[in-house]
């Protein structure tokens, strides 16, 4: 009995809904794109609109290089020219690729110049380092995160801890990853990581941008005021989600009674629009960029569009080892970690943080 | 977390059919496998090379007690073509978890028949009643590369078979990491101790060396 009540439970998924407005003082909308550290795919999505305006585009085909390196070591990261050059003068974004995070070792650079290891029970033994252990070990813990401070670092580079770091990372188990490389400068431009890099195979990539319009698109009727929706007025934030969900999977909302695939119904109420534009970046995206878009996105309503509302979702990375700021992140059967913006034409917004099992509540 | 194991591909005579599954497995998403030579304890003139993970197939109520008490093995087969004569005792099963042995159930037969499928479920269940979730393994006796299941939906088919949800996802990657483990130790000192052969240094370092730094670097 217990396994088949254990059989109807789904894994353990969280999400947050929340509404404000861009002119509000207090609003968090900055501070949650720019702690979203990486970014895999940007998407959005305009009601009501056929093409494209050439702002947005011009933004969208602008979503920054970003660079990849083949078996760079992890020394790499941490001597001095590095951190001086990128880590200090902007923001320096790393993920290793290729890795998953509930089975192999892990490394990620925040901007804010935190190296964070997530290692299996082996290399965290072998490296040496100090760390903790994950929080969603469970039973027997078979993940450690280490988080090295590179600005601390970089203060006092004749310290033990400094050579300690050196030494475990250099000689005693030294690990070499692919990495996706991304750098937002503050200041004159002095060199480029394809310089700093050239003795590793590093290329420059764009991320892919697909665009399309789809046609006679039915879509929920939402009220600014009203998060949880009111029956027959409007629907709720999490309907919309789902709904949402849907569009981007290209599922029919109409719930065919010969339709295999999906039993899916737009929400109602609904209306039907006639053409609605969908475009997806993917990549490994900044989040300077995505601050700019958002900003760009609610210019949207400068002037009078027929459009109600737009929307701009954000994917993580499911094998970054944190979602926001430095909580861990890990892979359950899903490693989703994604938010959401909802942009009304009187610059409401809502937006939706979602998360999936092996993580914190997003702040 | 460990990375994904199937312990347990039957090996045929086909070498390239052979390839094609594991090939199979590396693109599911397995890291590690291990391939199964079935000997049938009859003919005792086969020859096998020493493989490092043993494990042993059993149908009879005094046969497991025995293997999990004192039989030199990592793993115990529950088999799961036909209705376990016998129920497993909470002794016996304690004791070769404090031993280390692991537990192992196989699906590819389920997935070929459906009086298969009872059997394996409900032997499964009864296996976990006793030993609550504890050092249990799920792999494939896959013949065919079609046999083989993604990682991730073998961990859902642990919940199946009454595991809890992280019992599930350490059947398929903690507890065979520690069932090969265990299987290396069996080769070693306590587990501590082992001899590795080394290579010998060429002539002209050996004259190089004074006498006694020459001790200390064999030592």
């Amino acid at each position: 009995m217990a396994t088949l009540r254990g059989l109807l439970e789904t894994p353990r998924h969280l999400l947050v809904c929340e509404k404000s407005n861009f002119g509000h003082g207090k609003s968090r909308h900055r501070q949650l794109v720019e702690t979203h550290y990486h970014n895999y795919k940007v998407s959005f999505l305009i009601p009501e609109c056929g093409l494209l305006s050439k702002e947005l585009k011009n933004l969208v085909m602008e979503m920054g290089p970003y660079y990849f390196v083949k078996n760079l070591p992890l020394h790499e990261l941490i001597t001095p020219e590095f951190i001086n050059t990128f880590v200090k003068k902007g923001s320096c974004y790393a993920l290793t690729y290729n890795t998953n995070i509930d089975e192999d070792n892990a490394v990620a650079l925040l901007p804010n110049g935190k190296l964070i290891l997530s290692l299996d029970k082996d290399t965290y033994e072998e490296t040496g380092l100090q760390g903790r252990p994950s929080q969603y070990s469970g039973r027997r813990i078979m993940k450690f995160i280490i988080s090295i401070d590179l600005m601390d670092l970089s203060f006092n580079l004749d310290s033990k801890k400094y050579e300690r770091i050196c030494w475990c990372l250099k000689e005693k188990k030294p690990l070499k990853f692919d990495f996706l490389l991304a750098w937002h400068q503050t200041g004159a431009e002095e060199s480029t990581m394809m310089e700093y890099f050239s003795k590793y195979q590093i290329q420059e990539r764009q991320p892919k941008v697909a665009m399309s319009t789809l046609r006679s698109l039915q879509c929920p009727v939402l009220q600014s005021s009203t998060l949880r929706g009111e029956p027959e007025a409007s629907c709720g934030g999490p309907e919309l989600f789902d709904w949402l969900g849907a569009v981007f999977c290209d599922v029919d909302l109409n719930n065919e009674p010969n339709s295999f695939i999906s039993t899916y119904c737009c929400p109602q109420p609904s209306t039907v629009v006639a053409k609605a534009f969908l475009c997806t970046v993917t990549g490994f995206i900044l989040p300077e960029k995505i601050h700019v878009l958002l900003e760009q996105l609610c210019h949207y309503f400068d002037e009078p569009k027929l459009a109600p509302w737009v929307t701009l979702s954000v994917q993580g990375f499911a094998d970054s080892p944190v979602s926001w700021r430095e909580n861990e992140h890990g892979f359950w059967k899903g490693g989703e970690h994604l938010y959401n913006f909802v942009i009304f034409n009187n610059l409401d917004y809502w937006l939706q943080m979602a998360v999936g099992a092996n993580d914190d509540c997003p702040p | 977390m460990a990375a994904f194991a199937d312990l347990d591909l039957r090996a045929s005579s086909d070498l390239k059919a052979l390839r094609g599954m594991v090939e199979t497995a590396a693109h599911l998403g397995y890291s590690v496998v291990a391939i199964n030579h079935v000997v049938d304890f009859k003919e005792k003139k086969q020859e096998i090379e020493k493989p490092v993970v043993v494990s042993e197939l059993f149908t009879t109520l005094p046969i497991v007690q025995v293997a999990c008490t004192h039989l030199d093995v990592d793993l115990v087969c529950v088999t799961v073509t036909e209705k376990l004569p016998f129920y497993f005792k909470r002794p016996p099963v304690n004791v070769a978890i404090d031993r280390g042995l692991g537990f192992e159930l196989v699906y590819s037969p389920a997935i070929k028949d459906s009086t298969i499928r009872r059997y394996t479920i409900s032997n499964a269940l009864n296996l976990m009643q006793i030993c609550k979730g504890k050092n249990i393994i799920i792999s494939s006796a896959a013949e065919r590369p079609l046999e083989i299941r993604g990682p991730y939906d073998v961990a859902n088919l642990g919940l199946l078979f009454g595991l809890s949800e992280s019992d599930a996802k350490a059947a398929v990657s903690i507890n065979c990491r520690a069932a090969l483990l265990h299987g290396e130790t069996r080769r070693t000192a306590f587990g501590i101790i082992s001899t590795v052969k080394k290579p010998r240094p060429s002539e002209g370092d050996d004259d190089s060396l004074p006498a006694c730094k020459k001790a200390k670097c064999e030592g």
